[in-house]
């Protein structure tokens, strides 16, 4: 038990208890003292008495969550180094695998052949995602002013390319009375974590599905949704959807490594931004990211 | 060197990846010896002096960064292809400032590797010091200086971002050379990025801008459609 280490805070009702006891004894004198004050005095007295207990109280409160809030931290921070091993180990096999085949593969062709090429080209996909996620835990950001109406329509030409004809894919921005401001932002990562987020929309939809791309700002924060119509999330699987290698049960079948959203959330973070997730079973989902304007400094 | 068996030299500790790379880098058309670790290496180069050398960089005894070191420090300038292994940017950096010719990270397509292998054996010059081997390189109206990380046109200093300078960096130490944008992904972001390219083209647009590059008829960096980008213009090391 966490409180257990506060224990001291009842020495003194401890003390109080031992003299009381110590006074009850037949031979030694226990005198009677009547206080009076003034009903001002005692309420003044009980505010502050009152007062006390609710500082005590709030500052217990902010400890335990700092204690969680540091164990959260460090649970996450022995996964990705657990992940940067993981990653390291399988350099080295996959590098050697890789020119075994590319040996095979000159000598004669052959379907079983070309089967473990691809998924060893899977394997590496699934390292080099894993390198990025321990990569973005140590290298510096390359931050710039981004035009995100600019960067979206290209997200949003790259989806459509990647979704072919046969969903309803679109974007909208504001015009009036103003477009989106420029933010603060690595270009390259900011669209490495949006075109995943519409990537995703686009493996788990159906032809004939739709998925919208949304941009709003308030000022302060630039918003940016992507909805889709697709099978939705089942509500005891969305709080791990961020989580590393996850993969939830409509995943099955469906092409991926489980990082895509791990490392959406690693790149929002790491701009001070936040993203979060609503979904409805055979509704769809939606995916909220918020960037602040101003930026990491916040001026 | 031969022109028709080039020997190389490939150091790693892994068998595994020694013995199919070997494999595979011989049925490539080059002679291939081998060795475990950077001390053995240094040895093998004073006595066998292969064309090029393809080296990973954590081994025991001496990695391959202090093998490099040492070959530079001792003014060979044999070409050495650097196997990175972690996936940090700096480590990248750290290959073209120790000198190494170029880099692959990995795991990588061995087809990449021999593209690479004979594009530094191309390059190379007997003797002399490899472009990637000085702080100081000239092209026409840009001085690129490496130790401090700065680029000067018409004197001018650049404002770069670090992706572009880094970019410009890798073209102008790899010059008549096709580089593929993929390529340049990994050489320069280090990362594969599944929308690829684009953000590439982007940094080569804002390099274009800063260099007065006009993409139809380039001075500096061409574009070879369909196969990525070549630095063009002669490039010379300032002493």
């Amino acid at each position: 038990m966490k409180l257990l280490k506060y224990w001291y805070v009842l020495i003194p009702f401890a003390l109080g208890l031992t003299a009381g006891f110590i006074l009850t004894y037949p031979s030694v004198s226990n005198p009677v003292y009547y206080l009076r004050a003034d009903l001002g005095i005692l309420l003044i007295l009980l505010g502050l008495a009152l007062s006390t207990v609710l500082a005590l109280v709030i500052l217990v409160r902010s400890q335990l969550e700092a204690i969680d809030q540091t164990a959260r931290e460090e649970a996450a921070r022995d996964r990705r180094r657990f992940l940067s091993l993981l990653d390291h180990e399988l350099k080295n096999p996959l590098t050697a695998i890789m020119a075994g085949l590319a040996n095979l593969t000159a000598d004669h062709q052959s379907a079983t052949l070309e089967s473990v090429e691809s998924q060893v080209q899977r394997l590496s996909r699934l390292v080099a995602d894993l390198r990025k996620l321990s990569d973005l835990e140590t290298r510096p950001i390359d931050m710039g002013m981004v035009n995100l109406p600019e960067l979206l329509e290209d997200v949003y030409e790259l989806s459509l390319s990647r979704a072919g004809a046969d969903r309803s894919i679109t974007l909208s921005m504001p015009q009036a009375p103003w477009p989106l401001p420029e933010l603060p932002a690595d270009r390259d990562l900011l669209f490495l974590a949006l075109h995943n987020i519409v990537d995703n929309a686009i493996k788990f939809t159906q032809p004939g599905d739709t998925i919208e791309i949304r941009a709003s700002e308030d000022g302060s924060q630039v918003r940016v949704e992507v909805a889709d119509t697709g099978p939705g999330i089942p509500p005891e699987e969305l709080d791990q959807v961020w989580t590393e290698l996850f993969r939830g049960q409509g995943a099955r079948g469906v092409p991926g490594s489980g990082l895509g959203l791990a490392l959406v959330q690693a790149i929002i973070r790491r701009h001070n931004g936040t993203v979060s997730i609503r979904s409805q079973l055979d509704k769809g989902t939606l995916i909220t990211v918020s960037l602040p304007v101003r930026g990491v400094t916040g001026s | 060197m031969s022109e028709l068996q080039p020997k190389l030299l490939l150091v790693d500790d892994d068998l595994a990846i020694s013995e199919n790379l070997g494999a595979f880098l011989e049925r490539a058309g080059f002679t291939v010896l081998k060795a475990g670790d950077g001390r053995r290496a240094l040895e093998i180069i004073q006595r066998q002096s292969p064309d090029v050398v393809v080296m990973d960089v954590l081994m025991p005894v001496m990695d391959g960064r202090q093998a490099l070191r040492q070959l530079r420090a001792e003014e060979n300038w044999i070409p050495v292809i650097l196997l990175t292994q972690i996936g940090e940017s700096t480590e990248r950096a750290m290959a073209l400032e120790e000198g190494a010719d170029d880099y692959l990270n990995k795991p990588f397509d061995p087809h990449e590797l021999v593209a690479r292998i004979r594009a530094v054996l191309r390059r190379a010059r007997r003797g002399q010091p490899p472009l990637a081997a000085a702080w100081k390189l000239v092209s026409g109206q840009i001085i690129l200086d490496r130790r401090g990380k700065r680029v000067y046109f018409d004197e001018e200093t650049l404002n770069l971002t670090p992706k572009a300078y880094a970019l410009l960096e890798y073209l102008m130490t790899h010059p008549d050379e096709i580089v593929s944008r993929e390529r340049l992904l990994d050489a320069v972001w280090g990362w594969e990025y599944p929308t690829g390219t684009r953000a590439v083209d982007t940094r080569i647009a804002e390099l274009r801008a800063a260099l007065g590059d006009d993409a139809n008829q380039p001075t500096y960096i061409e574009t070879l459609p369909g196969q990525g980008y070549s630095f063009r213009a002669e490039v010379t090391v300032l002493a």
